[in-house]
């Protein structure tokens, strides 16, 4: 038996005692017989699939996410928190009052404060306020909602990306893309319901960021290869063409069906439906992959340039809305490269000139192909950047910034999110947050909130706990940024 | 009396038991229906956890519930508890309306009459010890082979079930096989078997497994598990380390059948056993198993914390099967784990240094000696290389009465003796007299400083980011003045790589940074003037390492002698004005960079000399030979001819072949140990609030929970927590250890929560079996072969695994043990299948771990891009236990098989069913290659293949017997051999290209063309390799 079966079982469970409410009982033990199969001696066709969709605590304003993450962690004060009492006070430390112990990374808490590196100025009818290098952005001011008070518990890239992913900066817990698979599953049945896409360098938290921890591995992060096949081993081998693939496929198919008739462990249904689905998703991947059906206009909207490592963002912001498309849940688009402790102003322009096209264009894509209603964009990273100067002689470092989790901004758009508004804000100093905190967690509660699921609810036993992504404490979406 | 939202709310919880069990007069029993109730709906907020108790009432312990009137036994209608669960007033009504765990009539009707039969209390079963009962008799006896199969029949005569037929001997022997090394049986070892008529011929099988070296292999992994072992140091950057010899400890421990509780104290405590061995020092790597964030900037001992509050959890789900971990935050809601209490044993476990231990292996050392003989034979041959002087026959053109020409012996020894004296004077000008300065006080922030025989200065404890050692010297009067002061960076083989500084993460191993040198003489400040030094290096960052950065005020700038680890270095450090009167002079050393870098070990010396002392590269007791009056001794004579030697620039050229062999010089292989710290510098371990870092509160004293106090002295250390794990005061040790080996043969253990058997879980399906077990198991001195060979020797283990649909129906999980076991094999096994059944397999035992091939994008998503170097020879064939095992990368066929990535303790593995699984088997490389070598063995061993003839089936056979075991059906060949037709019909017709299967790529070759019978067995072994059968358990 597998586990799977186990948490079929819980699911059922907890579906029957907590989800009763507006449908008929009956009629909901149905669907989910359907969907689990209670048939013990299960036909080879109607053992369902573990990501196959499943109900939601309330209705969804969501459907799917694309979470932008900015790994690295772009400096807040250079781009979203205009913060003009820097100038006037750079050169000079900030005093310990302010400070307050927090540990730092690299710099001493007296290091001396850092004016903005940009102009910025207000855009769109809401007057959302962006620096410079965020032209595009821009555009789509009124589409987007901006937190500047978002705070986070951990000040190290790897932990701190961890926490963002997985609501603990211990690897080894299930990864939020995972939680959605296991809470409600997927649309798609010829693809994961999770999928990671990369760019830049290198990621600090690594592949514990769509680790399932201690949810069933069916529900794993799929992350997509820049190099060799895309998803790993979905290309026949070498001299192995579609025929000999399908032919191959039908013989394990037949003596696994032999097999079943005499030992009847309904594992090996289990199994025969899961050769069946690589099979789709063998026969899927070319044509997902394939960018030759999008107009020139829509490459050039993000700056996508098939092939072109250099639009590496652009070619994943595309990807990922062909992927949105195909109906995969949780679309974790990775772009490392903002962690700026030397020469923040250099930094930021570079990486807007990576990443800030592709984020508008994305917006403007799925509203035209009427997808953004019903998808979330998240983008932010995993902490925000010191008011203070950087600058070391060992390390060769000026003029940058070290880590600051006390306050930063991230942005939120698509199903469920209020266009337009500006939630939180900062003290004059752009170190602690003044207004409206939100906490890592409530982040994520906002997440599946919007997806429909309760956060206290989406829980799973282990080690004697019933863990789940948003932790022990009290957290709760953010409102003032929903619908 | 009010849910706080907060709490973790059981919401997929169920503590129904396997079949609704009726009760007899008693009443519903405690430990069976009540515990489990209260348990999850009432704990929470009337349990142990005083922070989250509401209105003062505690519900789990009787006497509590008594006083409170919460409970009145024998009058449930009196109960304040009963009538609260019952009430309609919402204000009233228990749980709380808000509450998201409600009872259930049928949960209220069982309290109530608990209530009315008097309310008893009985302790949580785990926690009273094993109690050895007679196995129960049943009509189903006359099937049973010892004593696992009366409890069992006797349950399933209960149940009005009946135990299956025993299983084929194909079956068995792969069942046996698999179970007890990991590999199948070839097909020959398989029919030895079945043909085998001896009675005692399954008995015999099984001795045989037991006492393979692929024994200890196998069961090494199930461990590894636990130990969470790992060939990397996870987080962010996933540096490689070495621990594989705590691997290969734990095979041999497997191997020798080193009794269980040996095994133990081993692990936990072996380097504080009297004498300990070096084996039980490698033993100890079990908690060096834990992660290390080597992320620039992080705070160690923070990430130290987090590797304790592991070593807690993971000694609790191994030896105490206890969810320990619930209490690092708040005192545990379910079971009688308080905070402090967790607190306690981490205080037991708190108190080691974690250093690398260099393995004296003989062999290594032999090639080191070696290669340092041939050095300095060869280092003794310079003065041969030494260039001559000039020929003096062009001077004897000049004067008739010259001597005759000096050979060019006679001018090579002229010119050595030369330029030696010219170097030696030098030396002898520039020789400092120092004297060294024997501390009289040493303070530091965190690490503890001792002063050697040699008046060097060593430290050990814990470093941080930034560390100031303050040391003073009292200065007599006939020392002045003093005109500049050294300071020696000294090598010593317990520091990280030699040392001299105690850098072991981010950093070079072994590296230092120092960044400010201030002295004072009473409360005046000295200044420096200039300084020198023997090598300057910094690691990370472009920075240089100027002596003068030392007291230029910059924190950010410093001195290091990184790539010179194991090495001495020096810097001196000139005073502006000199020091002309005696007293207290302080010297105070700050360490300060983005990772801990402290010296590790160092001397201070201080010089009278008029000059401008400087910093040299000459062994300290050279240069001080050089400074005393008088002839030197010849051996320092021939030191520092040697010494001469190796930098005379004339020899640069000849001491090339010299350098080539230092750069062989091996290093010892090395593993992570535990080292207990002396009594004189225990580190203190704290309660944390909320279980955070940041939050330590009052000081906590080792101990174990109150709950294990029988009286009995309790244990104060390590040693003697290792101890009591394996002692009859744990009543707990020996089911848990049982229960795990029963899982690894059932696929599900007795208590199915192998991680947990505290008050939540569900009780055992065999509680008097368990416990039998568990006295059976120390009775028989801990011996795990011993108990492994019980339970396959059962009829229980030994049923065939159909599954009836009535019995699916009745018994999906098979928890009344009605079937065999079947079930998918681990992931290593999976491969080890494939490379057994393939013949590459290599019989390789121990050593480095190795790299079978897999796709570069693996680990090219890896921080780094690390690459995957796939090897070669019969490393890429080694069992899977031996592959290396990078945590942020890990083996992406593993993996996909639910095989751990060493973050955390693994009790139990998750069994997956999944796509991906389909699309490794169906197409990763590696199962090709092991499919092209299956397929072109069994072709050989089957003859010439011709369609249709008796060999194409001989050839199936032999595949799918490799693979399977049993032979195959006349169904199952006859489809096979369809398939294998219709390829050979497309290869011989151009349609596949054979070269391609057979070569993996795209390939000129055209004598592979012609092999297309080959390539239709490779695609006939392919299908067979993805079959259900061919990774299950049968």
């Amino acid at each position: 038996m597998t586990d799977d079966s186990t948490l079929r079982d819980q699911t059922r469970r907890h579906f029957f005692q907590n989800c009763g409410v507006g449908i008929g009982r009956i009629a909901l033990a149905s669907l989910l017989a359907q969907q689990f199969g209670t048939a013990r001696r299960a036909s080879a066709d109607d053992a369902a699939s573990p990501i196959a969709p499943k109900p939601t605590h309330f209705p969804a304003t969501a459907k799917r996410v694309i979470y932008l993450f900015m790994a690295g962690a772009p400096s807040q004060l250079d781009l979203f928190d205009n913060k003009p009492m820097l100038t006037k006070l750079e050169g000079k430390p900030l005093p310990p009052s302010v400070i307050k112990g927090q540990r730092y990374a690299f710099i001493q808490p007296d290091a001396a404060v850092l004016g903005p590196r940009f102009k910025f100025a207000k855009h769109g009818e809401s007057g959302a306020e962006m620096s410079e290098p965020l032209k595009q952005l821009a555009t789509v001011a009124d589409e987007i909602a901006i937190a500047r008070s978002v705070h986070t518990d951990l000040f190290n890239h790897s932990p701190a990306q961890l926490f963002f992913n997985t609501g603990s900066g211990i690897p080894g817990r299930p990864s939020m893309g995972s939680w959605l698979s296991y809470g409600i599953g997927s649309e798609a049945d010829d693809l994961p319901s999770f999928v990671v896409l990369k760019s830049g360098g290198s990621l600090s938290g690594g592949a514990s960021m769509w680790s399932s921890g201690f949810l069933p591995s069916t529900h794993q992060g799929v992350p997509f290869r820049s190099e060799g096949d895309p998803i790993l081993h979905v290309s026949n081998p070498a001299g192995f063409d579609s025929q000999a693939q399908r032919d191959s496929l039908d013989l394990i198919r037949s003596l696994n069906e032999q097999r079943l008739d005499v030992i009847g462990d309904p594992e090996i249904t289990t199994r025969i439906n899961a050769y069946e689905m690589a099979y789709r998703m063998q026969t899927r991947a070319p044509e997902l992959m394939d960018f030759s059906q999008e107009t020139q206009a829509t490459l050039n909207i993000y700056g996508a340039k098939p092939g072109d490592g250099k639009a590496a963002f652009a070619n994943n912001c595309l990807l990922a809305r062909r992927l949105a498309e195909r109906g995969v849940r949780f679309i974790q688009v990775y772009h490392a490269g903002w962690d700026h402790h030397s020469n923040v102003e250099g930094g930021i322009r570079g990486q807007c000139a990576q990443t800030d096209r592709p984020c508008a264009a994305l917006i403007k894509d799925l509203k035209q192909r009427g997808l953004l209603k019903d998808t979330l964009i998240v983008w932010g990273g995993e902490f925000g950047r010191t008011p203070m100067v950087e600058s070391s002689a060992a390390l060769g470092r000026s003029m940058g910034r070290d880590h600051h989790p006390q306050a930063f901004t991230m942005w939120f758009a698509g199903g469920g999110i209020k266009p337009g508004v500006t939630v939180g804000a900062t003290d004059d100093l752009g170190f602690h947050v003044a207004e409206r905190p939100i906490h890592v967690h409530d982040v994520q509660a906002t997440i599946l909130h919007c997806l429909g699921i309760d956060h206290e609810q989406l829980t799973f036993r282990t080690s004697g706990l019933d863990f789940r992504l948003t932790g022990v404490e009290e957290h709760a979406p953010v409102q003032e940024i929903l619908a | 009396m009010k849910t706080t939202t907060s709490v973790l709310i059981a919401a997929f919880l169920s503590t129904a038991s396997l079949t609704p069990q009726t009760f007899g007069s008693e009443g519903p029993s405690f430990a069976r229906d009540i515990r489990p109730i209260l348990a999850s709906r009432c704990f929470p907020c009337h349990g142990p956890d005083e922070q989250h108790r509401e209105g003062d009432l505690r519900l789990d312990e009787r006497a509590a519930a008594l006083d409170a009137g919460a409970i009145i036994p024998g009058k449930p209608d009196d109960s304040e508890l009963i009538r609260r669960i019952f009430s309609t007033n919402p204000d009233e009504r228990m749980p709380p309306p808000d509450a998201k765990e409600q009872l259930s009539e049928r949960q209220k009707s069982l309290l109530r009459d608990w209530v009315l039969n008097g309310g008893d209390y009985e302790p949580h079963w785990a926690f009273i010890k094993p109690v050895r009962r007679e196995p129960p008799t049943s009509k189903f006896d006359n099937r049973a082979r010892n004593a696992i199969d009366r409890f069992v029949f006797a349950r399933l005569a209960a149940e009005h079930l009946a135990p299956s037929p025993e299983a084929d001997r194909y079956a068995l022997v792969r069942r046996v096989y698999l179970d007890l090394i990991g590999l199948p049986p070839t097909p020959e070892e398989a029919d030895a078997f079945v043909a085998d008529s001896d009675p005692r011929a399954y008995e015999n099988l099984v001795d045989r497994l037991l006492d393979s070296p692929q024994y200890g292999e196998r069961w090494a992994r199930v461990w590894l598990d636990l130990a969470r072992y790992s060939d990397t140091n996870g987080y962010e950057k996933d540096r490689p380390r070495s621990i594989w010899p705590y691997r290969d400890w734990v095979i041999r421990a497997l191997n020798t059948d080193m009794p269980y509780d040996q095994f133990t104290i081993e692990q936990l405590a072996g380097d504080m056993l009297p004498d300990a061995t070096l084996d039980q020092r490698i033993a100890t790597g079990f908690h060096r198993n834990t992660m290390l964030n080597e992320e620039g900037g992080i705070d160690p001992l923070e990430y130290r914390f987090y590797a304790m509050v592991d070593r807690v959890a993971t000694t609790g789900t191994v030896w105490l099967g206890l969810t320990v971990n619930c209490a690092q935050c708040h005192t545990h809601k379910y079971d009688p784990i308080q905070h402090s209490e967790y607190y306690g044993l981490m205080a037991l476990l708190n108190n080691a240094d974690e250093p690398d231990l260099p393995i004296p292996d003989p062999t290594v050392v032999q090639q080191r000696e070696q290669l340092l003989a041939q050095i300095d034979k060869l280092e003794n041959d310079l003065v041969a290389a030494f260039p001559p002087l000039p020929s003096s026959e062009d001077k004897a053109a000049t004067g008739p009465d010259s001597k005759p020409a000096a050979t060019e012996a006679e001018r090579r020894e002229q010119n050595f003796n030369q330029s030696f004296a010219r170097w030696l004077d030098q030396q002898r000008q520039a020789a400092v007299d120092w004297k060294v300065q024997w501390p009289t006080n040493l303070e530091s922030n965190l690490p503890r400083l001792e002063v050697l025989d040699d008046g060097s200065i060593f430290s050990t404890g814990d470093i941080t980011k930034r560390d100031v050692l303050t040391l003073t010297f009292d200065i007599a009067v006939d020392q002045l003045p003093i005109t500049a002061l050294r300071l020696e960076a000294l090598p010593d083989d317990r520091l990280p790589a030699g040392g001299p500084g105690r850098a072991y993460y981010e950093g070079r191993k072994g590296d230092f940074f120092l960044s400010e040198v201030t002295a004072k003489l009473g409360d005046t400040p000295l200044q420096f003037a200039s300084g020198s030094q023997s090598f300057g290096k910094i690691s990370i960052g472009s920075g240089d390492a100027r002596t003068a950065n030392v007291f230029d005020g910059d924190g950010s700038t410093g001195w290091s002698t990184s790539g010179h680890e194991g090495e001495a270095n020096q810097i001196v450090l000139n005073l502006k004005a000199p020091i002309t009167a005696a007293g207290s002079l302080t010297i105070e050393l700050l360490f300060e960079r983005h990772f801990a870098a402290s010296l590790g070990r160092f001397r201070i010396s201080a010089t009278s000399d008029d000059g401008t002392p400087a910093a040299t590269t000459l062994p300290v007791d050279l240069e001080a030979a050089l400074t005393s009056e008088g002839d030197l001794e010849a051996a320092t004579r021939e030191q520092l001819q040697r010494q001469y030697l190796r930098i005379a620039p004339e020899l640069a050229a000849a001491r090339r072949p010299i350098d080539a062999l230092r750069n062989r010089m091996p290093d010892l292989p090395h593993t992570q140990i535990m080292h207990e710290r002396p009594a004189d510098n225990l580190r203190p371990t704290f309660r944390h609030h909320r279980g955070e870092y940041l939050s330590s509160r009052e000081r906590v004293e080792p101990g174990i929970p109150a709950v294990f106090d029988d009286g009995s002295p309790p244990p104060t250390n390590r040693l003697e927590f290792a101890r009591w794990l394996v002692s009859d005061h744990n009543p707990l040790a020996a089911r848990v250890a049982v229960n795990r080996a029963w899982q690894a043969f059932f696929g599900n253990g007795l208590v199915a929560t192998s991680d947990d058997f505290g008050t939540q879980a569900n009780p055992p399906t065999h509680p008097e079996l368990l416990d039998w077990l568990a006295t059976e198991f120390v009775t028989d001195g801990w011996s795990q072969k011993r108990l492994h060979r019980l339970i396959v020797t059962s009829a229980t283990y030994r049923q065939q695994s159909n599954v009836t649909p009535d019995l699916l129906e009745r018994d999906p999980n098979n928890e009344l043990l009605a079937r065999g076991p079947r079930f998918r094999a681990p992931a290593e096994t999976v491969r080890d299948i494939m490379l057994k059944a393939s013949g590459l397999l290599s019989p390789k035992m121990f050593g480095p771990s190795v790299y079978p091939p897999q796709p570069a994008s693996v680990t090219g998503l890896a921080y780094g891009s690390t690459k995957w170097n796939a090897s070669t020879g019969e490393d890429r064939y080694r069992r899977s236990l031996y592959t290396f095992s990078k945590r942020t990368a890990s083996f992406a066929a593993y993996t996909v098989f639910d095989a751990p990535t060493g973050e955390s303790c693994v009790a139990r593995r998750n069994r997956s069913n999944t796509p991906l699984q389909a699309l490794t088997l169906l197409n990763d490389e590696m199962f090709l290659e092991m499919a092209r070598a299956l397929a072109a063995d069994a072709v050989t061993q089957s003859g010439e293949p011709n369609v249709g003839s008796p060999d194409a089936a001989a050839i199936a056979t032999n595949i799918f017997r490799r693979l399977l075991t049993r032979p195959p059906t006349d169904a199952e060949l006859t489809a096979i051999i369809d398939y294998q037709k219709a390829q050979l019909d497309r290869l011989n017709g151009g349609q596949l290209k054979a070269s391609e299967i057979l070569a993996g790529k795209a390939t000129k070759n055209s004598a592979l063309e012609q092999r297309a019978d080959q390539a239709s067995w490779v695609m006939v072994t392919r299908v067979l390799m993805n079959l259900d059968e061919t990774i299950t358990h049968p």
